[in-house]
């Protein structure tokens, strides 16, 4: 318990590690997750390090199996391979490159296949297509035919014409399949083109052309019996091309089959190898160059395990001369450290994300946990509405260790699921505050029968039966015997559901509730501080600060809340009029006694130092302020609960009600589209949407109006050197 | 006015060049790079900058006009990403960039022909951002009316040929008389063009583009000694839209030592401090370098405003530079040459 109220004690240690061992003590701290290494040599650079070397071999592996990856399908497991001993990484990095080298040759031979499969199909297409070309076959002329893209025809048309004068004939016709482009890897369309010429000197020039455009060029058989010839030889050497080609995949999918068993392994194995030798680098040699020493960061408490982690892995690497463990006397800050747990977790983070705390600072988790879905529900405050985010939430924790639930991509999914126990609580309390309110989905549950009768009126003779028919609104009167026959059990009488003046009661009531539920949040917080100043020894600031802040907030505030009490208490519904206004009397309070402002600032003169003074100064104005504004904050509450009560009952009145009023049978069937309406709303807008706004404006009364008090939250969090935290293997990233 | 309604069309890419341009190297990079001792350290170094893992793919070792190519793939990335979503004139603009780079693929291919090389082995050596569709065909021309009227007159290049066209046949004296004259119609037209956008481009682009045809009148000039390079001659090469126009360039046509060209360049402050001589105790540092240093103050000084097409320019001209000066480390950590390592040119000097 102490360590989530101030966090864990820590300590900086020295570790003397024998060179020897020091692998395999690193690796088991790794493994264990205990403490934070920090950097003994800041002024080297990366490439000057101890252990570059290594560090660049593991990059090299990890090259090679990033290349890998895309290949293979992996199968993700949950196994935790350990790291490698470094006598082992050779064989490793062998078993590597003699995969990389298999899979290079397999992949160089396929695309060598491809690219000669293509040329043949694409000398077929041009067989095919330059048949009808040539009617007439002079003897002077040459040929040259082959292919080009079809975007470069125009072009290579073009300067054709400019470069060679008219010199040669240009037909061209498309081939209507799309072939590969070998290089890409995107089916293109292509031109078959034929180009006959005269005189060498155009043929140079034409054959530079050709090369300029990427033309593939094919000899133009000279008759028509040799071109069959070609095209039945081409015919039979595709055939066997395809049959190649299958037999290759097939090769090439076994190697890849069988280097997926180790490929996953191999990841994470890489992945802890580098990250000991970024750790050894961190790392300084003491004199006689035979141990390395390094600093940690490591919980106090810890101590003995870290002890038994060196031990062990000394034993491991067989060491004559074990290593050891050294605490020693600093005045850094040392980082925080705050044990969770998976219920605590979350709100731990809901603190850190406005600031981790500082060393052994109070920690508003530890209370946050009751007053965050306490606030929130006060806001959310409806029991419907709350069972079902409860029941979400539930079936959430309960299948919490469901992989498919855990492992998912999505951002959104993993807020929500992260954030599961938060969730649960909320709809717990939102179940609570629900029933205080009497709200389910707008509607009152009438459990204990309403304190109110509306019979007693008749039988006082108050009202008689032509009161009932002229008017359509009549007011009950608490005043006449029997009518008012005492408070209902829990929370609101549902008698209010069906008053016309609803609104101006529970306003009243949610308002000043409001008021006094941010009064004594804001003690709280300002009790808190007392825990600070105690455990950092500031006796002086417990009178200088507590006492005059808490005065100051109970006086005027704490005022407030004991009037509002005492107005609930003292007047009846005899005596109701006489009640006087707690808002007259509060402003009139103010006018009188402002000057106690002044006398607060005043009080810190005794103070030598200027600027001790200046902050002072500052700190007790913004207090000041703080406190009204902070006050008048909490007003939130009333507003957002006003809002969601209002929002569910239009919801109610609008989509349901309409649905309902349908008196003839086919009302059944209009209820089903209906009532799915009403459902989707409900819990779109109201849970989600409302939620959400609700959650926010929770967050802010805790991070705002309660931490301001006590909480500086400007701490250093504590981050261990482990295996489980390096980034998910198969994620790129960076080390550390 | 052109302020006003510049995001609207161009705003994110001037965002993204920007982003780009924090990437640019900084002194400690350099200064970390400097101290490598093989290629592999550098590698491991620029994976901490915005280079990322461009080194890391190849499985072969690292050489040094592998990294080149590899910066070259770099900025056409960049600069291909620029284009394709670039809208008029700012599209426009960006072509500009491209035909500098055309001219010199131009140039080279038709001396590798005429040295009897292999297009195909041509064609690596050419920077990717001048690349065209033609470019292989270009070794087929024998003069530049040929040159002109079957191969470049489909290209942008075509606009620049006016005074370039002439029947006599290409040798490597004409092929650098061509580049000059293409490079002279280029610089004219990149500055009118950047005068008819006019706002801050005009006032940027202007004098970037004014150093560059200056610089290049004066290369022309010094490597025009001892070749048979008449006044006149000369005087047609140099481009006219520089600040040494007209009084600078025509006491430069008739300069006949080095000593006359340092006069001319005394009368104009921006480039007396050029053709000074260096300080004692600092490292000497060729012409060329120098140019480049002054290059480089130039285009830094175009991020200073906002709302104008120069920072496009003058990121992919520093890129260039950065480039060239990884290349030179690089090149000086292969032959081991630590003294001359950090004869590089730093683009921004305060660390950012």
């Amino acid at each position: 318990m102490c360590s989530l109220l101030r966090g864990e004690e820590m300590c900086l240690a020295q570790l003397f590690l024998q060179s020897g061992s020091a692998y395999d003590c690193i690796n088991e701290l790794g493994e264990l997750g205990l403490v934070e290494f920090r950097d003994l040599n800041p002024g080297v650079n990366a490439f000057q390090r101890k252990h570059v070397n290594e560090i660049k071999k593991c990059e090299e592996m990890e090259r090679i199996l990033e290349v890998k990856k895309a290949d293979i399908s992996l199968p993700e497991g949950d196994v935790n391979p350990v790291a490698p001993l470094p006598k082992h990484v050779m064989a490793i990095m062998e078993q590597l490159q003699r995969l990389e080298v298999e899979l290079g040759e397999v992949t160089r031979n396929k695309e060598k296949l491809q690219r000669n499969l293509l040329e043949l199909t694409e000398y077929t297409h041009m067989l095919r297509t330059t048949r009808n070309f040539v009617q007439r076959t002079s003897e002077v002329s040459v040929f040259i035919s082959g292919l080009i893209q079809r975007t470069k025809i125009e072009a290579f048309e073009r300067m054709l014409w400019r470069v060679c004068k008219g010199y040669t004939i240009l037909s061209y016709a498309e081939v209507e399949e799309y072939l590969e482009d070998p290089d890409t890897g995107e089916p293109t369309k292509s031109v078959v083109f034929l180009i006959s010429y005269w005189g060498d000197q155009i043929g140079q020039k034409v054959k530079k052309i050709c090369d300029c455009y990427h033309c593939h060029l094919y000899p133009y058989p000279s008759s028509n019996e040799e071109r069959t010839d070609v095209v039945e030889g081409l015919r039979t050497r595709i055939q066997d091309l395809h049959t190649v080609l299958h037999r290759t995949d097939d090769y090439l999918k076994q190697v890849l089959m069988k280097a997926s068993e180790s490929v996953y392994t191999w990841v994470i194995q890489v992945k802890k190898m580098k990250a000991i030798y970024f750790i050894l680098n961190l790392c300084s040699f003491d004199v006689t160059n035979k141990c390395l020493i390094a600093e940690v960061w490591c919980p106090v408490n810890d101590i003995p395990t870290l002890r038994r982690a060196l031990e062990e892995g000394s034993r491991k690497s067989g060491a004559t001369v074990p290593s050891f463990v050294n605490r020693i006397p600093t005045n850094d800050t040392p980082p925080t450290l705050i044990r969770t747990n998976k219920f605590t977790s979350g709100f731990q983070n809901i603190v850190d994300a406005y600031g981790v705390g500082n060393y052994r600072e109070v920690n508003p988790a530890p209370f946050t946990i009751i007053t965050f879905p306490f606030l929130f529900a006060v806001m959310f405050g409806d029991l419907g509405h709350g069972v079902i985010m409860a029941l979400f939430a539930l079936w959430m924790v309960l299948y919490e260790n469901n992989r498919k639930l855990k492992n998912t991509r999505n951002e959104i999914w993993n807020t929500f699921f992260e954030g599961r126990y938060i969730i649960l609580m909320m709809g717990l309390f939102s179940i609570y505050t629900g029933l205080i309110y009497n709200d389910c989905f707008s509607k009152s549950l009438n459990i204990f029968g309403s304190g109110w009768s509306v019979k007693a009126m008749f039988e006082a003779k108050v009202w008689k039966d032509a009161d009932i028919r002229g008017n359509r609104v009549l007011t009950l009167d608490p005043n006449v015997t029997g009518v008012f026959r005492g408070p209902y059990p829990l929370g609101i009488d549902p008698i209010w559901n069906l008053a016309s003046n609803r609104l101006t009661f529970l306003n009243s009531y949610k308002m000043k509730m409001s008021v006094i539920l941010g009064v004594i949040h804001m003690s709280f917080g300002v009790i808190l501080s007392t825990y600070n100043y105690l455990h950092f020894r500031k006796k002086h600031s417990l009178y200088l600060v507590f006492l005059p802040e808490l005065l100051f907030l109970l006086c005027l505030f704490g005022y407030l809340v004991f009037m509002i009490f005492y107005k609930w208490l003292v007047f009846t519904a005899k005596d109701s009029r006489l009640a006087p206004s707690i808002l007259i009397h509060f402003i009139n309070m103010f006018l009188m006694q402002a000057p106690t402002l002044h006398r607060l600032g005043m009080y810190r003169v005794r103070f030598d130092f200027a600027d001790e003074f200046l902050h002072q100064a500052i700190h007790t104005i913004e207090y000041c302020l703080g406190c009204v504004s902070n006050t008048a904050s909490y007003l939130r509450l009333w507003a957002l609960s006003l809002a969601h009560a209002q929002l569910s009952e239009v919801l109610w009145t609008m989509v349901m009600r309409v649905g309902l009023r349908m008196d003839t049978s086919l009302g059944v069937f209009f209820l089903v589209p209906v009532f799915g309406l009403f459902a989707v709303l409900t819990v779109s807008i109201l849970l989600v949407m409302e939620g959400l706004s609700a959650f926010l404006h929770a967050l802010r009364l805790h991070w705002v109006e309660f931490q301001n008090k006590f909480y500086s939250g400007t701490g250093v969090k504590f981050c261990p050197f482990s295996f489980s935290l390096l980034p998910s293997s198969f994620e790129h990233d960076g080390l550390l | 006015m052109a302020e006003l309604s510049f995001n609207v069309n161009h705003g994110y890419l001037e965002g993204l060049v920007r982003g780009m341009k924090a990437g640019i190297l900084t002194r400690t990079d350099y200064h970390n790079l400097a101290q490598c001792d093989t290629l592999e350290d550098m590698k491991l170094h620029l994976q901490s900058t915005d280079y990322g893992k461009m080194l890391s793919s190849s499985e072969e070792d690292l050489t040094v006009s592998m990294v080149d190519s590899k910066l070259r793939e770099n900025l056409l990335t960049e600069f291909s990403c620029l284009r394709s979503n670039a809208l008029p004139p700012l599209s426009t603009f960006l072509d500009y960039i491209t035909y500098s780079y055309m001219i010199d693929n131009v140039v080279m291919l038709i001396t590798g022909a005429l040295k009897q090389r292999d297009v195909a082995e041509l064609l690596p050596r050419c920077h990717p951002l001048g690349a065209f569709d033609q470019m292989a065909a270009v070794g087929i021309a024998r003069t530049p009316t040929e040159l002109y009227s079957a191969i470049l007159v489909d290209t942008p290049l075509a606009q620049f040929f006016q005074d370039a066209v002439s029947e006599c046949n290409l040798d490597e004296m004409e092929v650098e008389i061509l580049r000059s004259k293409l490079f002279k119609a280029y610089l004219e037209s990149f500055h009118s063009f950047c005068k008819t956008i006019g706002g801050d481009t005009k006032d940027i682009m202007c004098p970037v583009l004014e150093f560059e045809a200056d610089r290049r009148a004066f290369i022309i000039t010094v490597n025009s000694f001892g070749t048979d390079l008449s006044c006149t001659d000369r005087s047609a090469l140099y481009p006219s839209c520089g600040k040494l126009y007209p009084e600078g360039l025509s006491l430069l046509a008739r300069a006949e030592d080095h000593e006359q060209v340092k006069a001319v360049a005394n009368c104009y402050p921006a480039y007396k401090i050029i053709f000074d001589d260096p300080e004692p105790g600092s490292g000497f540092k060729t012409l060329e370098d120098r140019f480049f240093e002054q290059e480089v103050k130039l285009n830094t000084l175009a991020f200073l405003q906002q709302f104008h097409f120069g920072v496009f320019y003058s990121y992919i001209k520093l890129k260039e530079q950065e480039s060239r000066n990884i290349v030179w480390i690089a090149e000086c950590v292969t032959q081991r040459q630590k003294s001359k390592i950090h004869n590089y040119i730093p683009i921004f000097q305060e660390t950012t």
